[in-house]
């Protein structure tokens, strides 16, 4: 690939800098706790929203279980933390590692399934998984304490322990990840994987006869997406030093996260977190201001923005952005897998 | 040493015996095509040396190496590329993204994939449509870019279904063309076929399919006289000797 | 476990269960014919469940009465969805068979946002129509006895599934409807009008669960939460009994009822969902075509 960045990828990567750098500084600016909260919210939901882009997103398939990956993530490295002290930073990654076991071992039998009957499954095993544990008081003498849920004990400042006594840090760390998601879903677009997952998702048959394994793809994809997500997870115990089984392995978790991915734009590196971007705070306020009085509104707002953006806006709100890049800089034909394609008609979602 | 050896294949689906006992050898730099009416099992044959189904007995070795109900990608690993009957294009990807799709065979480097499928799509002529996405493409279009990701994966045997199906005969001839840049390539061809003129004319050697069973082998013009498969055709009136 | 439990148990299975297979007609029913799989059929029954509520609420009129004005309702917002929301993504998708993940969404955010304006406009409080005979039995010899009003359910819902399967093979627009289901362009060029017969189609999948609500709601509750359990519930049965079969519909109602009230005696409810989800996940990994139904 060449060095040279050319005039129109340029410009449509000067928005997201510009808006990074923004972010970066925010802290500095903003004081009130409660704005730095809400900001933490948005970027965790764009990072989970991007986790999830990584393996639906690529394959065409549509998970809406995605919160038990997160769910497993954050029971395990809280569950090592209270019961042995390990630190979260190694208990996440252990987290992760079972999530991701458990998202192969799932998904090696549902790929075969086609699009809604996937859905339906993944939804099935992640409601299971939810079930137990939210009637489960203990396991092996382990403490799940069900619905109650497990309340992460209070260090104060301890960075090593992942718990801090300010907002701030929690902020940075979660802007880490985000990018992290980000420079993974763009690498892995560009790379033979991206190419490969696409073409299976464009017709398998026509895939595995150009070479392709698709089971060995679809499930790197899968076994990613779950890594990612259940650091997620654990980033979501510290934080909130709080998990049951209702919030984070619920399935509205599941399609609040598939929403802002499918609203974004599936299978772009931007798309989730624009997604998130337009979500989060949409039902933050429908949610806090307007004190609980509406019950069920963002939903309401969620579910409209779902239809129009199947009716409309298939392929995601990026898409009107992109065109808009790409025609800003003369129409100009960009190099293949990244942005620099013409559409002629405005295809599924 | 023959390319492809086919023994004995039977494939049946239910209570029908789509392909019976099919045997034939390839060498390499032949052109062989398969023909038969309609329903005769060309396809079913296709498809079970392609490893889209295993067979219900037989054996198929490429080279010397028993392939037999290998899964698709493990058959495109070893040099056999195929296309489709009803083409398959990726179609929210570029042409170009198509056949890079080709181009990352046999290694994982994006510039060296994307300066494969530039130098296939040359070779094809399509170089100037390299952008345009794929659902956007012709039929006889779409068909020269399975052929093209197809190249991309630089095969040594190249199975062709019915890929001059819908064309006119202009397109016809570039497509034989084509394939004959394609053979004189080093690439030995396997094709099934239903227009009279571009098999015969291609082929080295014809095999004939009548309700899956071979009821003839040999050169083009010798098959085209053969009583048993002008019987099969009901009449088959518009075989031409030699190269059209 | 005592035996006598276990029958009423399993008698209980089987009433409830052919209700379940009642409201899983539709589902299958839409799906058979145009290939939709519409996430807001839970919706559909929750409205199904309100409208004879309302009308007792309100005017005192009994439920089984409110057949009469719920099925026309909800046949109405049935057609009226597929006409104006759904139809324009079978236009965009002309050329191609319909996309089933756009559906899934589109039906989806449907229901969210019915589901949630349902809930705005009522609040979530669970609400249940007092009728006289709501608590009546009968009783079979000493032990045995059976709710009457959910044994009318378990007859209506036979019923239906049975002038639904009449309606099918006996009417004109029966026959419509089952040659568009098995192919839509030869349908079309036989004259039949696909789309209307898609919003019929839709219009009628919805008119059975209004029949359905009201002959539910004398003994079930009525709240804007109930469409998710329900919606769930019907695709697990419309998986097990299979896709486009009336009697595949009530078997697997019949089959999820039973499994449930048993469970129920043994675990908690929603530990009992778990085997539902079990029982849905195993026969799409080994019989995906359900136990009467056409491929998947």
């Amino acid at each position: 690939m060449s060095a040279h960045i050319r005039p129109a990828r340029a410009r449509t990567y000067a928005i997201p800098a510009v808006v990074l750098l923004l972010l970066l500084l925010a802290p500095a600016v903003i004081r009130n706790e409660y704005y730095l909260h809400v900001l933490v919210g948005v970027l965790f939901s764009a990072y989970l929203a991007s986790a999830w882009n990584i393996v639906c997103g690529y394959t065409g398939q549509l998970s809406l279980g995605h919160a038990a990956l997160c769910g497993i993530g954050g029971y395990i490295s809280t569950l090592l933390f209270i019961n042995i002290g390990l630190s979260p930073w190694v208990g996440m990654f252990l987290g992760a590692s079972c999530a991701t076991a458990a998202g192969v071992f799932v998904g090696y039998p549902c790929f075969r399934l086609r699009g809604p009957y996937f859905a339906l499954t993944t939804i099935a095993f992640a409601e299971i998984l939810r079930i137990w544990v939210d009637n489960t008081e203990e396991v092996f003498g382990v403490e799940l304490r069900g619905a109650q849920g497990i309340m992460v004990p209070l260090k104060g400042q301890s960075p090593w322990l992942f718990q801090f006594t300010s907002k701030v840090p929690y902020y940075y760390i979660i802007i880490a990840m985000l990018l992290v998601v980000m420079a993974v879903t763009f690498w892995m677009e560009r790379s033979r994987m991206g190419f490969y997952l696409k073409a299976i998702r464009a017709d398998q048959d026509a895939a595995e006869a150009l070479g392709i394994n698709s089971t060995r793809y679809l499930l790197t994809a899968m076994a990613l997406s779950s890594f990612l997500t259940a650091l997620g997870g654990s980033f979501y115990a510290q934080y909130f030093r709080y998990i049951n089984p209702e919030r984070n392995m619920g399935l509205d978790l599941s399609i609040e996260v598939a929403l802002m991915g499918i609203v974004g734009g599936q299978g772009t590196v931007l798309g989730p977190v624009l997604g998130a971007f337009l979500l989060t705070p949409a039902g933050e306020i429908s949610r806090g201001f307007l004190g609980g009085k509406l019950m069920g509104l963002h939903l309401v707002i969620y579910g409209l923005v779902l239809v129009l953006a199947v009716l409309f806006l298939p392929k995601g709100l990026i898409q009107p952005i992109r065109q808009f890049f790409r025609r800003d800089s003369g129409g100009a034909q960009g190099p293949p897998g990244t942005a620099g394609r013409q559409d002629t008609r405005a295809p599924a979602a | 040493m023959a390319l492809l050896e086919v023994q004995g294949i039977n494939k049946a689906f239910g209570g029908l015996q789509a392909v019976k006992d099919l045997s034939f050898t390839l060498m390499p730099g032949e052109i062989l095509g398969i023909i038969g009416p309609n329903g005769a099992g060309k396809t079913t044959a296709f498809n079970v040396i392609a490893g889209f189904f295993p067979p219900d007995s037989g054996t198929i070795r490429f080279k010397g190496e028993n392939i037999t109900g290998l899964r698709p990608w493990d058959i495109s690993h070893r040099k056999i590329a195929r296309t489709f009957q009803l083409s398959k294009p990726f179609g929210d990807l570029s042409v170009l993204e198509n056949v890079m799709v080709g181009g990352f065979h046999h290694q994982g480097s994006r510039a060296a994939a994307r300066r494969k499928a530039e130098e296939v799509l040359q070779f094809v002529g399509m170089a100037h449509q390299a952008f345009i996405e794929a659902h956007n493409l012709t039929a006889t279009d779409r068909k020269r870019l399975e052929l093209a990701r197809c190249l991309a994966t630089a095969p040594d045997l190249l199975l062709l279904d019915e890929v001059v199906a819908g064309a006119t005969p202009a397109e016809a001839a570039d497509m034989m063309d084509l394939i004959r840049r394609i053979r004189d390539g080093g690439v030995t061809i396997l094709m099934v076929e239903h227009v009279m003129r571009v098999v015969m004319g291609l082929s080295h050697r014809v095999l004939v399919l009548h309700h899956g069973v071979t009821i003839a082998t040999g050169e083009p013009r010798a098959v085209s006289r053969d009583p048993t498969v002008l019987k099969a055709y009901l009449g088959v009136q518009h075989v031409q000797p030699g190269n059209p | 476990m005592d035996p006598i439990i276990l029958g009423v148990a399993v008698v209980n299975g089987i009433l409830l269960g052919g209700l379940y297979g009642a409201v899983a007609l539709g589902l299958s029913l839409i799906f058979g014919v145009m290939r939709v799989i519409n996430f807001a059929h839970g919706t559909f029954l929750m409205f199904g469940l309100f409208i004879p509520y309302w009308l007792w609420q309100l005017f005192g009129i009994n439920p089984y009465v409110s057949v009469l004005v719920a099925a026309p309702i909800l046949f109405a917002v049935g057609y009226g969805v597929q006409a104006t929301i759904i139809a324009p993504l079978f236009k965009r998708e002309r050329a191609m068979v319909l996309e089933p993940l756009s559906v899934l969404l589109l039906t989806a955010g449907v229901g969210l946002i019915l589901d949630n304006l349902t809930l705005m406009a009522f609040g979530p409080n669970v609400r249940a129509v007092q009728v006289r005979f709501a608590s009546t039995s009968l009783w079979i010899g000493e032990t045995l006895s059976i709710n009457v009003p959910r044994l009318i359910a378990f007859v209506a819902s036979v019923a239906i599934a049975v002038a639904l399967s009449l309606f099918l093979s006996r009417t004109d627009l029966g026959r419509s409807i089952r040659s568009t289901a098995q192919n839509r362009d030869a349908a079309a060029l036989c004259g039949i009008n696909v789309p209307q017969i898609y919003n019929i189609t839709f219009g009628l999948g919805c008119a059975v669960l209004g029949i359905v609500g009201c002959v539910m709601v004398p003994f079930y509750y009525v709240s804007p939460t109930v469409g998710l359990a329900f919606g769930v519930k019907s695709f697990i049965i419309v998986v097990l009994g299979g896709i486009g079969s009336i009697p595949g519909s009530i078997l697997g109602g019949l089959i999820l009822g039973i499994v449930e009230s048993i469970t129920a005696q043994f675990v908690t409810a929603t530990s009992a969902a778990t085997f539902s989800f079990l029982i849905f996940i195993l026969v799409l990994f080994f019989r995906p075509t359900g136990l009467m139904g056409l491929k998947v």
